[in-house]
């Protein structure tokens, strides 16, 4: 899931300041199963603003909102008078959150409440990890089913490097090597042989480095003439 | 939904209350305070007496709730809910403000201060009581009347008498082979590593030799006792002849006397800093000095103790003692014996009471050695409840319900608790028996009321619940949605806390009774 973390308080409050009326929308998604955008969060983080503005004699009236996929149109539909009725916008939810209610209503200011990291997993509660960086071209049935682009610092294709010692990173010590973890696994799967082998360099065109990814499933999309349908419909 | 009406019961205290507050402002306060239909004032709540008085008015007042300024007294509770059901008032619709420990004593040399308290805590509990909804509680019938008591020592085999007598099958578990007479069904060589379940319908897994067996138990007793420690620190290498107390008394029983001066000591490390529970000298240790001192009265006896407890009518072996010119020393934590560097089998001993530093010549060292029980921790995993700091099982309430512990069901005795004495072990053996007795007979389990419950709409089954309850009371459902088992719900609301969809509410204390609660207290929106 995409793993996000809410930014501090000042920077929240600082960024809101100017308006009057804030309607801060949460997500029931990813961010609420990552403890940092949903429904819970949202309360406390509007609590916590009017604790801060009582104290230091700010008037701003907060509204606490959640949908169920902020990154959807239709479910951002639902609190669209809400939405529209206030000054600003702090999107609770992912950048894809804050961005889709920002191409929805271009003219009203949406502000991102949360930083938004890593596709991660939880490891054990609280503790989320990296595992994919979305390239775009997964190779992890060569690695033992552990992705190194993410995983290894320098993201290397063949390793380990030479700063990987007693099973850690050179860059922390605290993080695990990554092609140390690959041999493991390899080795428990009897496919050493696969550590051996020379991975040619990566064809890096399907990751982000070239702007905006799109992805299109043209059988999903609909024909014009069943939008025009749907049009009708409505 | 009809308004409610509230009944406000002011506790004197007898003439706690009065001594310290302004009562009639207090009530003024409550009668002027909305949808309030009655304010009674009585002497004492807690006596008992008062309680039909207070059901009447209620009921001529046709209130549907009522708000206690009373104290912290929960034996009362019981009573008191049962006196208000027969006024058709339902237990969950009764709000009790200790305002006696909180805004009272606290605050005894300030009355005013006392006065805003209690009148603020009054109006938070109004605003909470307005908000208060009647909550039902289940039953379910025990498949079992097992009881199943965990270790066959002093205490074990004193709540399976216990516990026999009501009528419950006793099962008794014990790790060794040791052969004993108990009623019931003995199984030497088995442990309990396993547990699921709830108070009245657990599930143990016995480990019994190599095989593994299940076991329905209505009640558990956990009766694992203390184990044996020897000797540590410098004087395990000073001194030679060592022993602990178990030992002296074989060797008493058997008709010899070692050689003097014999001189007790509390610990097995009594050179150590860290004071625990089991550095206790316990009235063990005084009666054996005792039966030594009385065979053999030319022997030098020293009780080197730090702190020193003897139960009822055990206290008056300390004249009998002294008489017979039994040297008793306590020392203090901070200054705790060394061995003397000139002489290595003296120990340096300084005298708390008169403060002299004395050096004691020791021919046998008798050591206290009973350190919280191994298996302590394993049991209490398997069984799901918390332990103390020193190793020992955490009970309930020390005062009020000395022998169970936080589960319902699960009970617990003698030096699994902590180390004690043979007689204190079986007293709690045996009232541990018999409250199991009692809880088994019964037949039933109750459940429910203040439990916690998912909205399924809200939730987004992250799992968080099912990882943060310490009871494994929340799953996921056939709706691919949490739910939450009533029966292994014990209603702390960690789940309601840390739900990041807020889809748990725990009833009786909802977001809407709790926040109006804190308006009132704190003032203003947040």
């Amino acid at each position: 899931m995409i793993v996000a973390k809410r930014k501090p308080l000042n920077e929240i409050a600082e960024m809101v300041a100017p308006y009057k009326r804030v309607s801060v929308i949460g997500c029931r998604s990813c961010v609420a199963i990552c403890l940092a955008g949903g429904e819970k969060e949202v309360k406390m983080l509007v609590s916590a603003l009017k604790v801060k503005n009582k104290k230091e004699g700010r008037d701003q009236e907060f509204e606490a909102l959640v949908v169920e996929r902020q990154c959807e149109k239709e479910w951002v539909k639902e609190v669209e008078d809400k939405v529209l009725g206030s000054d600003i916008t702090l999107s609770m939810a992912c950048s894809l959150g804050a961005q889709t209610i920002g191409d929805m209503y271009p003219s009203h200011v949406t502000f991102p409440g949360l930083n938004t990291g890593i596709f991660g997993v939880p490891e054990e509660q609280g503790v989320w990890s990296e595992k994919c960086v979305g390239c775009g071209n997964c190779i992890i049935h060569t690695t033992g089913g552990i992705c190194p682009i993410s995983r290894c610092a320098k993201s290397m294709l063949n390793g380990p490097c030479g700063g990987s010692a007693n099973r850690k990173c050179e860059v922390n010590l605290d993080t695990d090597c990554a092609w140390s973890a690959i041999y493991d696994r390899l080795k428990i799967q009897n496919r050493l042989e696969l550590i051996e082998k020379v991975t040619p360099a990566k064809d890096w065109s399907t990751s982000h480095a070239g702007g905006r990814r799109t992805y299109v499933r043209e059988d999903a999309k609909l024909t014009p003439h069943q939008k025009k349908g749907k049009e009708a419909i409505q | 939904m009809k308004a409610a009406s509230i009944q406000v019961i002011l506790c004197k205290c007898c003439t706690e209350l009065p001594a310290v507050l302004n009562i009639e402002r207090l009530r003024k306060l409550a009668e002027e305070s909305c949808n309030v239909v009655s304010v009674m004032m009585v002497d004492a709540i807690c006596d008992g007496k008062g309680l039909p008085a207070v059901v009447n008015n209620a009921k001529e007042a046709e209130v549907d709730r009522a708000v206690i300024l009373a104290c912290h007294k929960k034996d009362i509770d019981p009573a008191l809910f049962k006196a208000y059901r027969r006024a058709g008032i339902n237990e969950f619709m009764i709000e009790i403000v200790n305002i006696r420990e909180e805004a009272l004593l606290p605050h005894a040399s300030e009355p005013e201060r006392a006065q805003l308290k209690a009148e603020t805590m009054l109006a938070a509990s109004l605003a909470r009581a307005r908000l208060l909804a009647p909550l039902e509680k289940q039953t379910e019938a025990m498949k079992t009347k097992n009881v199943v008591i965990i270790g066959a020592g002093a205490s074990g085999q004193a709540a399976a008498h216990a516990a026999a007598k009501t009528g419950a099958h006793t099962i008794l578990i014990e790790k060794t082979g040791k052969s004993l007479k108990a009623p019931g069904i003995v199984m030497p060589h088995s442990q309990v590593v396993g547990a699921k379940g709830y108070g009245g319908n657990y599930q143990l897994t016995i480990k019994a030799g190599d095989k593994i067996e299940n076991l329905d138990a209505a009640a558990v007793v956990i009766a694992t006792g203390g184990g044996w420690t020897q000797l540590k620190g410098p004087l395990a290498k000073a001194v030679k002849d060592a022993m602990p107390l178990y030992k002296l008394h074989e060797h008493l029983q058997a008709g010899s006397v070692p050689k003097g001066p014999v001189v007790f000591v509390d610990t097995p490390d009594p050179t150590g800093k860290t004071m625990k529970v089991q550095d206790y000298a316990w009235d063990d240790t005084l009666e054996t000095a005792l039966q030594l001192k009385r065979k053999a009265r030319e022997t030098q006896v020293f009780v080197i103790f730090q702190e020193m407890r003897a139960f009822g009518l055990s206290e008056l072996a300390y004249k009998e003692a002294a008489d017979l010119g039994i040297k008793f020393v306590r020392y203090d934590k901070s200054a705790v014996p060394k061995i003397d560097p000139k002489e290595p089998t003296n120990l340096i001993v300084k005298d708390f009471a008169q403060g002299d530093v004395l050096s004691i010549k020791i021919g046998t060292l008798v050591f206290s050695s009973i350190p919280a029980n191994q298996d302590n921790q394993a049991i209490a995993d398997a069984l799901r409840i918390p332990m103390s700091v020193d190793g020992g099982v955490r009970r309930g309430s020390i005062q009020r319900w000395p022998v169970t512990t936080p589960r319902p069901g699960i009970f617990v005795c003698g030096s699994a608790l902590f180390p004690k004495s043979n007689e204190v072990a079986k007293a709690e053996g045996e009232a541990a028996g018999s409250m199991a007795g009692e809880f088994v007979a019964k037949g039933e389990i109750e459940f429910g009321g203040s439990v916690a419950q998912v909205t399924q709409e809200k939730c987004s089954a992250c799992l968080t619940c099912i990882r943060t309850c310490p009871y494994e009371a929340p799953f996921i459902g056939t709706a691919s949605k949490a739910e939450i088992k009533e029966q292994l719900c014990q209603g702390c609301g960690m789940c309601v806390g840390i739900c990041p969809s807020k889809a748990i509410e725990l009833h009786h204390y909802t977001d809407d009774q709790i926040m109006a609660q804190a308006r009132e207290l704190l003032g203003g929106d947040f």
